[in-house]
């Protein structure tokens, strides 16, 4: 009688606890679908084809991670100052969207280790006479709001003392402002520069120099203490180098030397 | 339901930051005013010219004003001209925007307030010996001017909202465009976003109130 008791109880305490613990992993898996906050406006990465469906390297990105949970993937796109709020009111599970690993925003959500990287190169307007990343001093530039160019660029601006800073909304808003003249110069990941001068949308632009910024890494992100769905996430961008996915969805979008994930002299 | 732990501290020490852009908004929808009231002012004169040509540019103005969205005129006032090669930085661009769409607003207030005053009171004027524009300028204007009072200062408010549009096209010193930056640098979002709801709110409240209170000692019968 006595044993039964407390075979029942610890059996209803192991019901009940492993309910109220389901972690996001588990919502995921469950629910059979994997919602990516991805931002469309942001080629190679993110952008929509002819017929309006999204494609690009991060979702692709997206598409793989859901193949691996074994669920579908819905492409939710958020501009870059959206995507938190869109994660933090539960609209998406997963952020894919090139975000930087900074140390302040990793106070608010919780990063992955890199799964791309960046370097950043510098586009001109022809006529400006900006040959250079240094020639940028004293003219008007500007860069996508929100990105880790733009705040260190921004800061660059002040350190110079001289020219203005401008950010807009969108990536292409800040081309279209460049091919326009009112702005001089942008500094944007290069293979965002490259893209957005392939199109042909934006005449008189051109990419004439790398910027000295510290290679940008970009993690996915989720919320601060998912350590499961992190955990998991850490282990998917590790096999996705390993499997060579990486590789291949880095010719497939982008092309050329495929850069590097880790820190050489550093664990992570 | 929201996961989020708020760090109101981190969106204090910004505070002062938040307050300089505060000052920056309340300046361009000042500034937006005085352009706005003086163009309304003209477009109600072109109206009232009886010249065909005067009262249609008027009315298209008032049309396209109150009947396009303010995040379009601010957006071709920047990206629109700067096609052809007319550059105006994001504060003049943001500033032309609102006093545009002011002015549509404000000429409507005036020809609602004109409509408002009787016929037979520029009749008795002009028997008692004034010519039209004396009649137009000592009894309809004053209450013209009175009538759209209130209405304009709801104008003013708008104004202040409106310049939240203004980091569409790259403005970064005003309330809008500081916590779009304090929120890309920390991603504390809700708290920053809720910070400049609050002080909009507050500095939208200060308008009415002193608006109120400049009518109770401009208008008392």
């Amino acid at each position: 009688m006595k044993f039964s008791v407390l075979a029942f109880s610890l059996l209803a305490t192991t019901v009940l606890t492993s309910q109220a613990h389901a972690d996001k992993l588990d919502d995921i898996i469950s629910s059979g679908t994997l919602r990516c906050a991805v931002v469309l406006d942001f080629p190679p990465m993110g952008s929509r084809d002819e017929s309006n469906n999204p494609i690009g390297f991060d979702v692709d990105y997206c598409n793989d991670l859901a193949k691996a949970l074994g669920v579908t993937a819905e492409i939710v796109e958020t501009p870059f100052p959206e995507r938190i709020p869109a994660l933090m009111s539960g609209r998406v599970d997963v952020g894919v969207a090139s975000t930087s690993d900074t140390l302040e925003r990793a106070k608010t959500v919780g990063m992955t280790v890199p799964y791309f990287a960046f370097e950043m190169a510098v586009t001109a307007n022809e006529k400006s006479g900006v040959k250079s990343f240094e020639d940028m001093k004293g003219k008007v530039v500007g860069a996508t709001a929100g990105t880790y160019e733009a705040i260190a660029l921004e800061q660059q601006v002040k350190a110079w003392g001289a020219g203005e800073f401008r950010p807009y909304q969108t990536q292409a808003d800040v081309f279209l402002a460049l091919s326009q003249g009112q702005l001089d110069a942008t500094v944007s990941t290069s293979t965002v520069a490259q893209a957005n001068v392939k199109t042909g949308k934006f005449p008189g632009i051109a990419v004439v120099g790398k910027a000295p910024f510290d290679i940008d890494y970009v993690a996915l992100f989720t919320n601060r203490e998912e350590y499961g769905l992190i955990n998991y996430l850490n282990l998917f961008i590790n096999q996705q180098v390993r499997t060579g996915r990486y590789a291949e969805l880095y010719g497939k979008w982008v092309g050329g030397e495929v850069p590097s994930l880790s820190v050489n002299g550093v664990y992570r | 339901m929201l996961n989020y732990t708020f760090h109101w501290n981190q969106a204090f020490k910004a505070l002062p930051q938040m307050l300089d852009g505060a000052l920056v908004t309340l300046q361009i929808a000042l500034l937006s005013m005085v352009i706005g009231l003086a163009l309304a002012l003209t477009l109600t004169a072109f109206r009232l010219s009886g010249n065909r040509i005067l009262s249609g540019f008027a009315t298209t103005w008032v049309e396209i004003a109150r009947n396009t969205p303010a995040l379009f005129q601010i957006y071709m006032a920047h990206f629109g001209l700067g096609n052809f090669g007319i550059h105006l930085s994001p504060y003049t661009a943001l500033l032309v925007g609102i006093a545009f769409n002011n002015a549509g607003y404000l000429a409507e207030n005036f020809r609602g307030a004109l409509k408002a005053i009787p016929d037979t009171q520029t009749r008795a004027g002009r028997s008692l010996g004034m010519t039209p524009v004396q009649a137009f300028r000592l009894i309809v204007l004053p209450q013209m001017l009175r009538i759209a009072f209130l209405p304009v200062t709801n104008q003013m408010v708008w104004a202040i909202l409106m310049t939240s549009l203004g980091v569409t096209v790259g403005m970064n010193t005003d309330l809008a465009g500081i916590t779009q930056e304090l929120n890309a640098r920390s991603f504390r979002t809700f708290e920053f976003f809720a910070l400049a709801a609050v002080i909009y709110y507050i500095i939208a409240k200060l308008v009415t109130l002193a608006a109120r209170l400049l009518a109770a000692r401009m208008f008392r019968y």
